[in-house]
């Protein structure tokens, strides 16, 4: 059995169902992401571990015992909230020793616990600030020594990194990620940022309204996205609509706007309707007569360590990304040649959903 | 202020001249040595002051004011922290009346609740008690106190309480370690407001006191009635200082534009 167990978890409100069906199970000393766009029910599920917000359905195991309906105040669970929630009326120092005097911890062992959290977050000189004297960075820390210095089973952080700026919650990212190897604390964190949950998790749950749709390791998630939705959601991608034309146990051959790509496929058949998903990075620009395809730069952007295109082709705009290793940059307007190998090609069965962009507007 | 341009600026000044020179002539009238409303030419003089100093029912009423306004206010923010967490956090049947029926004595005139104070004192056989004296009190100071309690609560940021709650705090515990410090500016702040309403409320007070427990205005206003001297520029220069003094801690605990102009 699993350190942290959620079983069908469901959150109703009305008609509208926040939660649906969700099961997970965290490994001790695991470091989890629920990651999704605004709205996915990141938060309610979050809240449910937590004990603010009571499930319609299921249960939630710790360490065996069922807290499902116990009250937030005995579950002694660590959180960090997007807005931090430091209590603006105390010190650092108070604010971290909250917890310790709430359990009862005798005075005496309280202050080394609390230096021990703060040097913990590199925070040691700050114990006499107020929050408002601090930094948006030092009271994410303060946060997480707050949350820490219990000693909690499992530590939940709610976004917290998004009221960062983008330097900084870099930086944080990694540093978080040292100190939850360091004292070792199952965790689960919910982003809806994809390169935070990558970078970060051991695994990462993608929710999609209410409902995960794939629980895996970053690179396998980002590699081989189980739907549409997910591969459009985790990074850029080339979505193409195509038909099989032949299929051979495990490979196959998809027509696109007629131009035959072989495809590593298994359990495909002739005349299906399906989608291809090609990650910018994996296409190679290459001189025109050695593509499988030909086209024209239409733009170019320069993102530093790498140059992202826009290929107008037989199959319409593509998006080619390579790294910035000091060559010469293709110019808009050049006729370029673009080949991939089949292992990188997704199949994912069906016709491609409409409207992509809208959908892939995430916002907090 | 720097976008104002001269005529604006000349009439800001004017209206404040307007507004003020009244009050700063009648506190300079209070230092008179003359026995008639005028302004000190021969000299300054605290007769006047010490003439109400020593005026037993000037005494007894500002005693009265004072401990009405204290205990007014006091109660007054007792009942609203709890009404307005309930307001503000709670859904329940009967809300939208219940916060209705507190702000409602804002727009009834005080002149009207005074006849419907009088006629209930009468039925309750309480005409002339003090206790129900500081309960009508609390009636008209209460709105003031829900008004700033409810927008600092509206301000509140719920996660920082369920932080404490996830730190294993109670209930009580969470209201009196983190909600509480967190609401305090805007409970001084009603409590002060509270304090100078009930302290210088004439119009109602007028129908309810009874000779024991006439409150400051009210007793300037009889004896106004009867006999101009410059001892009435006295006590209205002493109620003036008692307010300002209090005003001026409003604003220093909770910030007088935040009341005044509604930002929160
Ligand atoms: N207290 C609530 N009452 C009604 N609906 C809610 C409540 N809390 C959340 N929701 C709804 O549940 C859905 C999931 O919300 P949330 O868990 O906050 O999403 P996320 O954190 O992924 O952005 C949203 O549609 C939201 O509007
Ligand atoms: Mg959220």
């Amino acid at each position: 059995m699993s350190f942290l167990e959620l079983k069908n978890i469901t959150k109703r409100y009305g008609p509208l169902t926040a939660v649906g069906d969700v099961s997970l199970s965290v490994e001790k000393g695991e470091f989890v992401s629920l990651l999704g766009p605004s709205g996915c029910g990141k938060t309610t599920t979050l809240q449910m571990i937590a004990g603010f917000v009571e499930p319609s359905a299921g249960t939630i195991r710790l360490d065996g015992r069922d807290i499902t309906r116990a009250k937030a105040n005995s579950r002694g669970l660590g959180i960090v909230f997007q807005s931090y929630a430091l209590f603006p009326h105390m010190t650092v120092f108070d604010n971290v020793s909250f917890g310790l005097e709430m359990q009862r911890v005798p005075k005496g062992e309280r202050k080394p616990r609390v230096e021990e959290a703060l040097s913990l977050v590199h925070l040691s000189p700050y114990a006499k600030r107020y929050p408002r004297e601090l930094s948006g960075g030092q009271r994410q820390r303060v946060a997480l020594a707050r949350a820490l210095v219990i000693r909690p089973p499992v530590l939940l952080l709610d976004e917290p990194l998004s009221n960062l700026d983008a330097k900084l919650r870099e930086a944080m990212q990694f540093e978080l990620r040292e100190i939850q190897r360091k004292v070792g604390t199952t965790t689960v964190m919910v982003t809806h940022d994809q390169a935070e949950a990558f970078s970060i998790s051991d695994r990462v749950v993608v929710m999609e309204a209410g409902r995960i749709t794939q629980i895996d390791q970053p690179y396998r998630i980002y590699e081989h996205p189980e739907t549409e939705f997910i591969s459009r959601f985790v990074g850029k991608t080339n979505l193409l609509p195509g038909k099989v034309v032949t299929a051979t146990g495990a490979g196959a051959t998809v027509s696109l706007a007629g131009i035959a790509v072989p495809v590593e496929a298994a359990g495909l058949s002739v005349g299906e309707t399906v989608t291809l998903c090609i990650r910018p990075e994996k296409l190679h620009l290459t001189v025109p007569a050695d593509g499988l395809l030909t086209g024209r730069v239409a733009d170019r952007f320069f993102l530093g360590s790498q140059w992202l295109y826009h290929i107008d082709g037989p199959l319409g705009t593509l998006m080619v990304v390579t790294a910035n290793d000091g060559s010469t940059p293709a110019e808009p307007g050049a006729t370029v040649g673009l080949e991939w190998s089949p292992s990188v090609v997704r199949v994912h069965r069906g016709a491609m959903a409409e409207a992509p962009d809208v959908a892939l507007e995430v916002t907090g | 202020m720097t976008r104002n341009g001269p005529v604006a600026l000349i009439f800001h000044t004017a209206v404040v001249i307007f507004m003020l020179a009244p009050l700063a002539i009648v506190c300079l009238v209070a230092f008179t040595p003359e026995n008639t409303l005028s302004l000190p030419t021969n000299g300054f003089s605290l007769r006047w002051f010490d003439a109400v100093f020593h005026h037993p029912d000037f005494v007894q009423s500002f005693w009265n004011s004072l401990w009405l306004a204290v205990l007014s206010a006091t109660l007054a923010v007792v009942l609203a922290v709890p009404a307005s967490l309930a307001i503000t956090r709670w859904e329940f049947p009967g809300r939208g009346f219940l916060n209705a029926l507190f702000l409602s004595p804002l727009i009834i005139p005080h002149l009207v609740l005074g006849v419907a104070m009088l006629r209930l004192f009468a039925i309750v056989g309480a005409t002339g008690s003090f206790g129900w004296l500081v309960a009508a009190h609390i009636v008209i100071v209460t709105p003031y106190v829900m008004r700033l309690l409810i927008a600092a609560i509206s301000g509140f940021d719920r996660s920082v309480e369920q932080a404490a709650f996830s730190l294993g705090a109670s209930e009580a515990t969470v209201f009196r370690r983190v909600t509480l410090p967190m609401i305090l500016p805007g409970v001084t702040g009603g409590w002060l407001i509270a304090f100078i309403n009930s302290f210088d409320e004439l119009t109602m007070s007028i129908f309810i006191t009874s000779p024991s427990t006439v409150t400051l205005p009210v007793r300037m206003y009889m004896y106004a009635t009867e006999s101009i001297d410059p001892m009435m520029a006295a006590v209205s220069a002493l109620i003036i200082g008692i307010t300002a003094v209090a005003v001026l801690l409003l604003d220093r605990v909770y910030g007088l534009d935040r009341i005044l102009v509604g930002q929160h």
